[in-house]
């Protein structure tokens, strides 16, 4: 944690220019020196922001929900800085804070026999699936500290998503207004339900890179009749590398698009292993 | 009126033009604002509550608005229901603390008030404040376009 402490020390640093100027006279501080270039005007004043990245591989819904829900907690409370976390689920369908119950189109008792949970959440957005190759963000960030409103965060995931679909050459577009989330023409790759809560966010967004799409039609996807869904793999005429690049991908657009300069990656295969998350 | 406001707020936003051009959200005097860009309005012993214009812009379409019960308690500046927005759900926070004795039970079918009329008709709870001394830790209208100056410079 030491490098984001540093991070955060000389972006407050650069914010008071009596200090700045004193200490970069100080032959101690040499590190300080290259803070001369910065600009002493606190409206162009760009703070160094860290962001710490979780790896998880396939997590169950659940457990990713605590795991927010402690996270969240954390964040709060000042204790943790900003946090993602980058996984994908095992097949489940879930519902956002309207219930949309409606819009599940086969018995729920039937999910079971397809291999598929069902859960309810408090995330804003209809009923979706996820699954396997299915790319997971949840980003757990304070949006106060950046002045971001629900809908410039929420168009910041969608350019995420379709800068990422760019580098493999699929032309995607957020949707019009009434219909968040990522389309290539009118089929959707990408989609988005967040929470946000004393200005941190929780849930966030999942990008179809080849998952078993066929699990989409038990469902109206995102309350959105006649429009269909799609992947990565169904609209790329490239060839994917592995499900691991293209999250790290992702997570680089993500942070380019919300400033993060610094990014600290974390593995968590232990948590996944025992199954009980500390 | 308010039918035809919440019309071309949407119409607007559908086209994605401005329906009243303005280059910063419009501040109401005489109300009351807290840092989480929630109104009060007070009057005797009770108050109505809403969401101001900054935060209804930076939100985007309402879809959906969390009530709370009519008799339940609420803390100033913890949430009492939330509002859904581009996919997003937000929750709204109360100004002061008290007994909600009416919920504007109107958004039930036009939540998009909160976006077309929100001083006015997109009003959420009316509050029987328990302590009138927390209105002090509010802002009044300066400070609070002050406030929302520096929070949209921070990007």
């Amino acid at each position: 944690m030491g490098a984001s402490h540093f991070s955060l020390g000389t972006g407050c640093l650069a914010s008071c220019p009596v200090l700045m100027a004193i200490l970069i006279g100080h032959p101690e501080w040499k590190h300080v020196s290259a803070l001369k270039q910065l600009s002493t005007t606190s409206v162009e004043m760009k703070l160094q922001r860290s962001i710490e990245i979780w790896k998880m591989g396939i997590v169950n819904y659940l457990d990713a929900l605590k795991l927010q829900e402690r996270l969240f907690s954390d964040r709060k409370a000042g204790k943790i800085l900003d946090v993602m976390l980058s996984l994908q689920h095992p097949p489940t369908y879930t519902l956002g804070k309207r219930r949309t119950y409606h819009n599940l189109l086969v018995p729920e008792a039937d999910l079971k026999a397809i291999g598929a949970e069902l859960h309810y959440t408090e995330r804003g957005g209809d009923i979706t699936f996820h699954g396997p190759r299915q790319a997971i963000l949840y980003p757990i960030i304070s949006l106060r500290d950046i002045g971001f409103g629900a809908r410039k965060y929420v168009e910041g995931l969608e350019s995420a998503m379709i800068e990422l679909a760019a580098l493999y050459g699929v032309k995607a577009h957020a949707g019009k207004v009434g219909e968040t989330g990522v389309w290539v023409e009118d089929r959707k790759i990408g989609a988005i339900g967040v929470r946000i809560s004393s200005g941190i966010t929780s849930h966030g967004l999942a990008f179809n890179i080849d998952p078993d799409l066929n699990y989409f039609k038990h469902i109206v996807p995102c309350g959105i009749p006649d429009k269909g869904v799609t992947s990565l793999r169904r609209e790329t005429k490239m060839e994917l590398p592995s499900d691991e690049l293209i999250h790290e991908q992702l997570i680089q657009c993500l942070a380019r698009i919300f400033r993060f300069s610094d990014l600290q990656w974390k593995q968590e295969p232990s948590s996944l292993d025992t199954g009980e998350l500390k | 009126m308010a039918a035809r406001l919440l019309w071309a707020s949407r119409a607007a936003s559908y086209l994605r033009i401005s329906t009243f051009p303005r280059g910063f959200a419009s501040v109401v005097k005489d109300l009351k604002y807290a840092d989480t860009h929630e109104w009060i309005k007070v009057d005797g012993t009770s108050a109505m509550v809403g969401i101001t214009d900054h935060a209804q812009d930076h939100l985007g379409d309402v879809v959906y608005v969390e009530l709370p019960e009519v008799g339940s308690n609420v803390t100033q500046g913890k949430n009492f229901g939330a509002v859904e927005s581009v996919k997003a759900t937000s929750d709204i926070n109360s100004p002061v603390s008290g007994e909600v004795v009416e919920v504007n039970s109107e958004l039930n079918n036009s939540p998009g008030l909160v976006n077309a009329s929100p001083y006015k008709d997109g009003w959420i709870i009316k509050v029987k404040m328990s302590d009138e001394g927390e209105l002090n830790s509010l802002m009044d209208s300066d400070q609070y376009t002050k406030f929302c100056e520096e929070e949209d410079a921070k990007h």
